[in-house]
Formats: C-alpha cells, structure tokens, sequence
C-alpha cells in the first residue's frame, strides 16, 4: 500500500485524465448547487460540464486509438456555442422584461 | 496515401429529412418577402413542407432497416412510423394553434421555421444510428424549442418558463454526453449497433459501462419528465404559450421514445436487467407523485403537466418489461398520449383568445351549455388521459400494466392501477365542472373550420381506436419486429 | 517524473483551482475571466493527449467567441451581483457534501474500472507525419458528412433564435426614405385654406 501514493503521481495514465473529469464534472455540479440564484454563473458551470466531458472524449480517443473521440468534440463544441448564444438571448431577455437574474425573482410559476 | 474523398452515400433513406430541410429554408427566404398581413403565405407553405415530408416518408417506407452515411443514419419501420406520426402531430399543432398564435403576435415566419427546424431535429433523432446524429438532433430540437417558449417576448412568464427549461436541459445534455463518453470509453465506438455487437462479445469494461448507463438513463428522463427529474414540465408547461405548450407536449415525446429505445434497446440491450431496474424507479415515483400533485392543481396546463409526468410512468411501465410486447405497449401508449393531449390541449387553446388564456379550471365550467360537441370532446380528451374505457387510453393503460404482469412485477402493476384511480380524481372533475356547473365565461366559441374538422376527428379517434385498437397496435409490433 | 508528468499536474492543478473561483467569484467578470484560464490549461492537457486541433480550436472559439459573448452580457446588464451572493454560504454545506460524494463514488468507479484488472489500454502511436488537424478533417468532411449539415442546421436555429429573441425594432431611429422624398406632391406639405381677411365685427 506504500506504492500506492506514489502511483497516483505516476506518469499520468487515462484514470487520470478520468478522474480528472470527474473533478471537474463535480465542481460544476456544486457550481449549479452553489450559485442557484445566478442565472450566469449557472451556464458557466454548465460550461465545466462540458470541458469535463470533452476531456473524456479525447483521453478515451487517445487511449483508444480512434479519431471518432475527438470528432464527437469537435461538434460539442460547436454545439455548445450555439447554446450559449441561445441561451445567453434568452438571458437579455429574462433582464429586460423581469428587470433580474436572480432565481429567486423567477417566481411566478409555482404550484 | 491519403484515401480519394468520397461522399458516395445513399442519399435516398433521408429524402424525408431533406425535403424538409430544403423546405425550411426556402420558407425562411420566402418570409422575408411576405408582407405582414399575408403571413398565411408563410403557414400553408409550412403546411405543405410538413405533408411534403410526411408523403416522403411514406414513399422510401423501409420494412427492412437501411443504413447510410457512414452508418450513421438507419431507415428503419420504427424509424418511419415514428417519423410519420411526428409529422402529423406537428400539422396538427400549426392547423390548432393559428388563431392562438396570432391573437398573440406569434403568427410569425420564425414561429414556422422554428418549428420546423424542431421537426427535423425530431427526425434526425428518430432516425439516429450513431451517439453523435442522436445527440446532434436532440440538440437541434431542444434550441428551436428554447426559442420556440421564449419567442413571446412581451410575456415575462414565457420568458421565465424558456429560461428554466434551458438550464435544465442544458444540463440533461450534460449528462447525457458524460453517459456517452463512458459508454464510448466501455465499448470503443459510438455506432449504436456496433456498441451492442461489442457488449455482447465480452469486450466491454462493464464497470465503466454501467457508470455511463446511469447518466444516459439521467438524461432520457430528464427528456421525458420522468420523476424526480420532472422539476422542469410544470413550469414550462404553465408558463410557455399554450400553443408552444401544446408542441412540447406532443411531438417531442416520439423524439424522446424514439431516443430511449435508440439508446437502451438498440445499443444497450446487453444491460437490460441493470436499466430495467432504474427504470421501475422513474416508473413508479413518476405514476404516484404525477396523479398525487396533479389533484391539487387549479391550472389547466400546470393540472396537464402532471398528467404528463404521471402518463410517461405509465409508459416506462410498459419499456421496463424488456420484451417486444412491452416496446409495443410502451409505443402504443405514446401515440395515444399523444392523440389524447392534443385533443385536449387543442380545447384549451379553442377557449382562449385574445388578451384572455383558458387557464383555470373554472374557465371550463358549463362548457356543455356553451357548446355540447366541444364538452364531449373534452370528455373524450380527459377519459383517454385518465384511462376510461371505452376510449383508447383505457386500452393503452390495460397493455402496459399485462406487459409489466408479464414478466412478474404485479407488483408495480398493481400501484399502477391504483394510480391511474387516484389520476381519474382530477380529470373527472374537469368534466364535472363542464357538464354540472354554469358557465363564468359567456364568449361564444370560435375557431376555424379547418380546425374544427380536425379537431373532432381528434376526439372520434380517441374512441375509434378504443374500441378497434388491434390496427394500431398492431401497426407498433410490426414496426418494432421489423426494426428491432 | 517526464516533462510530461510535470506538465499534466501543472496543467491539472491550475485547471481545477480555476474551476473552483468560476463557481465561487464574488463577481460574474472575475467567473468569466476564471473561466477562460480554465480553458486555457484544459486546452493544454488535451495537447498532452494529442488532440491539437482541438486544443486549438478551444482557445480560439471559445476563448475569442463564447466568452466574450459571456463578458459581454455580464457587463451589459446592470446586475447588483451582490444580492444575489444571499444565501451562497448557506447553500455551502449541501453543495460541497454533494459534489464530494459524485467526485468520490466517481472517482472510485473510474479508478476502480481501470487499474485492478492491469488493463489500462496502451495509447496510440502515431508516426512522426501525422497531422491530427487532416486527420480530424479527412473524416468530417467524408465519413461524418450527415453529422457534419445537422451541425450547420444547428447553427443556423442559433442566428434565427438569437436575432428573433433579442432583435428591437428602434422606434427612435430616424432615417430618410429617398422614395418617399421623390415622390412628396405640393399636396403634401402645402395646405391652402380659406381665410378671412378681417375678423368679423
């Protein structure tokens, strides 16, 4: 068991990278759960998630020896930015008619 | 070395997708150049894209699956079924919601294209033989709807609605890619078909394998609204124009079908034991918490949303059973959901006008008086919705609940029936106030006769397929068997 | 340790520290900023793996475009960001018991998946005239066509939604219309009325 933490700092291998995207895709879950009356910093957090994903797609990619990993990344990130622009429209708009971001404002529909 | 390019694909299994792709783009330019008040211009040439594609459909219909662009995209009977029903859903949808749409301002050339850009994100899904072209589609369909909820603009609840809707599904997406990645990683490919060839072959690191089936599992109820990822159906439902309410409630529910069974029956049918366990989960939180909240709702949408969340139940009920007959019931229930919401989301946009939403329960109070054929039709909606007999939800419910028997979870089939007794509370009492109360609102019904006709062959068909459902169902089995 | 091993901990170190300030930055800007460090490193750790084009098109698209886009609107709408930080501490402990236990039960299944069998898969070789960028291209072009028009629809629902959602008619801009101007008739601008020359007594 001594060799053991020493080979967590070994010569990075794919649960690195793994585990890597597991901290991130982590960080951005308690971003979403921290932040949950800023409509923004929630889509950067949803931002995370996807850096943390395409992480995985490329170490899989480069593990497996197979381009189709980074091509799936390749269309995220398109993908992505659209959503962004997308959801970032509906965030000015959200601004101009209830005058806020905040979730907590975003209380008409409740039941 | 380099290989000569080649875009030698068979082009013709995606003739429905590219008719309505042309089409959207043709509608998009030829809307710059209608002038406003001949914007009908723009809806019949919708119209006649989406009955283009269906009639597309119809022509390349597939009884044996092909697969094209880098096997990427299969043609398949379930593919074109689920294709077709899409199409009409969405034709109904324009043809209901016109008066609504431009009492509101929403008669609009984006609505349209939107909508069809939507569809075609739908289809894309449906037809989707690889993680990439079934993630691309949900995509496609989940930002035209983003836009489709917050494009009423001068309504601060639409806009409210649109902006939950996209950070949960923005989020659903997440999972569902970190699903994907895992099961990438597990298996080494993306193809769905040869993701189930590799499983069964033994090469796949099951641990990891089961790890990404979770979060796919996650996202496809986030999708469907399944219990407890169910927090964003109420208040989009309620808060987005009941026109748009009425689309996300319908059509994007084949997509999300046609998406589950892509995923869990065409690629991971080797696992089926360890999703049917998380299935009977969403299943049964979704057939109790659905009925039980439903109760206490005095808004229509919210009262149908629901009804949403509790009728998926009754669907995963049927998928859980793993077998042919549970994909069909599963499939038959989603056509006659969808038929029955329709029906009776129609009816609530027939009651609005302008400047005034049919919202509450009591804006259906003494709609006999006002109109005896659209109370009856209402009924019909709300029978089918609960699972009377003789309308066709009742035989929708019945083959689930078998499917789930079958294969020894009487258990679950036996809260499923008390649900669905507890669920007949709130849509009873819509007809109860219908028929037994007198009317608040006195405004004389009107609607198009287009709207009319189908309308009413809406409803009748609730009763017509009730009463001979072997069509229907069978329509469903054959389509699996022949695709799956 | 390589200079690779040395990089990738530089590189992941800096990568989660900055993760960490997106979600917890007092101030959206000071997010945004943090944000593009973390796609920075991340682009980093991915030429590690070699995926250069990717790395690349990282630091180009989402740096230069999605988070100026995010800056953007930050600065835009006038936010008072410190009234929404109510309740941040509050939700601390949920937030970071959650989040521990999705990286643990994560990071268990993803160790676990891997290291007990010996398999961890050996990575690729590539020869010394490889170009990840041709690589990436020869097949989007061909192989991944389909998905490659379904991207472009994609990005053409985000102009259509972007422009009909924010686009405001300006009521106040003024502009002349040549058209009308030519065609102005005496009619028009001049109004002949009758008049009495004196008042009435």
């Amino acid at each position: 068991m001594g060799g053991f933490d020493l080979s967590l700092l070994s010569q990075p291998t794919l649960s690195h990278y793994l585990v890597l995207g597991a901290i991130l895709f982590a960080i951005s879950v308690i971003g979403i759960f921290l932040n949950r009356r800023n409509v923004i910093i929630m889509l950067m957090a949803i931002e995370l998630m996807l850096l943390a994903v395409n992480l995985n797609f490329i170490a899989f990619s480069y593990y497996l020896d197979d381009t189709a990993g980074q091509i799936f990344v390749f269309f995220i990130l398109t993908v992505a930015a659209a959503e962004s622009a997308i959801g970032l429209a509906i965030l000015v708009l959200l601004f101009r008619s209830v005058g806020s971001i905040d979730v907590e404002d975003l209380r008409t529909l409740r039941g | 070395m380099p290989s000569v390019a080649t875009l030698a694909f068979d082009y013709v299994p995606a003739l429905p997708e590219i008719v309505l792709l042309v089409s959207a783009c043709a509608v998009l330019m030829i809307d710059l150049f209608v002038p406003e008040p001949r914007r009908h211009v723009s809806y019949w040439l919708t119209l006649l894209s989406v009955a283009a594609t269906a009639s597309a459909i119809l022509y390349v219909f597939h009884n044996t699956p092909v697969r094209t662009f880098g096997n990427m995209f299969v043609a398949d009977a379930f593919g074109d079924v689920l294709n077709f029903l899409t199409c009409l859903t969405v034709i109904l949808m324009l043809v209901y919601s016109r008066g609504y749409l431009a009492a509101r301002g929403l008669f609009r050339g984006e609505t349209f294209v939107l909508a069809m850009f939507a569809l075609l994100g739908m289809m894309v899904m449906i037809s989707a033989n690889h993680f990439l072209t079934l993630y691309l589609g949900l995509e496609l369909m989940s930002l035209s709807l983003y836009a489709l909820v917050a494009l009423h603009r001068e309504s601060g609840t639409a806009v409210e609605a649109a902006m939950k809707y996209f950070v949960l599904g923005a989020l659903a997406s997440g999972l569902l890619l970190y699903g994907m990645s895992m099961i990438y990683g597990a298996t080494g490919t993306l193809e769905i078909n040869r993701v189930t060839t590799i499983i069964f072959g033994g090469h796949a690191n099951r641990t990891i394998l089961i790890f990404g089936l979770v979060f796919v599992v996650s996202a496809i109820a986030f999708k469907l609204g399944a219990v407890p990822y169910h927090m964003w159906v109420p208040d989009v439902y309620q808060g987005a124009p009941t026109a748009i309410t009425l689309f996300i409630g319908t059509a994007p529910e084949f997509a999300a079908f046609a998406f589950m069974t892509r995923m869990l029956v065409g690629s991971l049918a080797a696992v089926a034991f360890d999703w049917q366990g998380m299935l009977i989960v969403l299943s049964l939180l979704s057939m109790i918490v659905g009925n039980v909240i439903a109760i206490s709702q005095s808004n229509v949408k919210r009262m149908l949303a629901y009804s949403a969340i509790a009728n998926m139940g009754f669907m995963l009920m049927g998928f859980l059973a793993a077998n042919v007959n549970g994909y069909s019931a599963a499939m038959f229930y989603v056509v006659t959901y969808v038929m029955s919401s329709l029906a009776g989301f129609g009816l609530v946009l027939l009651l609005s006008r302008a400047g005034f939403e049919a919202e509450n329960l009591d804006d259906f109070k003494g709609l006999n008086q006002r109109s005896p054929w659209y109370a009856f039709l209402m009924l019909l909606a709300m029978f089918s919705l609960a699972g009377v007999p003789p309308t066709v939800g009742f035989y929708a419910k019945f083959a689930v609940i078998e499917a789930a028997v079958d294969v020894g979870l009487v258990w679950l089939a036996v809260v499923a029936v008390l649900a669905s007794l507890i669920g007949a509370f709130y849509y009873v009492r819509i007809v109860k106030l219908m028929y037994f109360d007198d009317p608040v609102d006195k405004a004389p019904l009107a609607a198009r006769s287009d709207m009319q006709v189908l309308l009413s062959l809406n409803g009748l068909s609730l009763l017509f397929f009730g009463i001979f459902p072997q069509q229907l169902m069978g329509m469903c089995v054959v389509a699996l068997t022949r695709s799956y | 340790m390589t200079a690779q091993t040395v990089i990738f901990y530089a590189f992941a170190a800096i990568l989660v520290f900055a993760a960490l300030r997106v979600i917890t930055s007092r101030n959206p800007v000071h997010s945004a900023l943090w944000l593009v460090l973390s796609f920075f490193s991340s682009a980093g750790v991915w030429m590690l793996l070699h995926a250069e084009f990717l790395a690349i098109a990282l630091v180009l698209v989402y740096v230069g475009a999605v988070m100026v886009l995010f800056l953007f609107v930050v600065m835009m709408l006038d936010v008072n960001f410190d009234k929404m930080r109510e309740g941040f501490r509050g939700y601390i402990p949920v937030g970071a018991t959650v989040g521990l236990l999705i990286l643990v039960e994560m990071a268990l299944v993803l160790i676990g998946g891997y290291l007990p069998a010996g398999a961890t898969p050996s990575p690729g070789q590539t020869g010394p005239g490889y170009s990840n960028t041709s690589a990436l291209g020869r097949q989007i072009y061909t192989d991944y066509a389909f998905p490659f028009e379904i991207a472009a629809v994609i990005l053409l629902v985000a102009i259509i939604a972007a422009i009909a959602l924010t686009h405001r008619t300006r009521r106040e801009t003024k502009y002349q219309n040549p058209n009308e101007q030519v065609k102005v008739s005496r009619a028009d601008r001049l109004r002949i009325i009758d008049m009495p020359l004196e008042k009435k007594e």
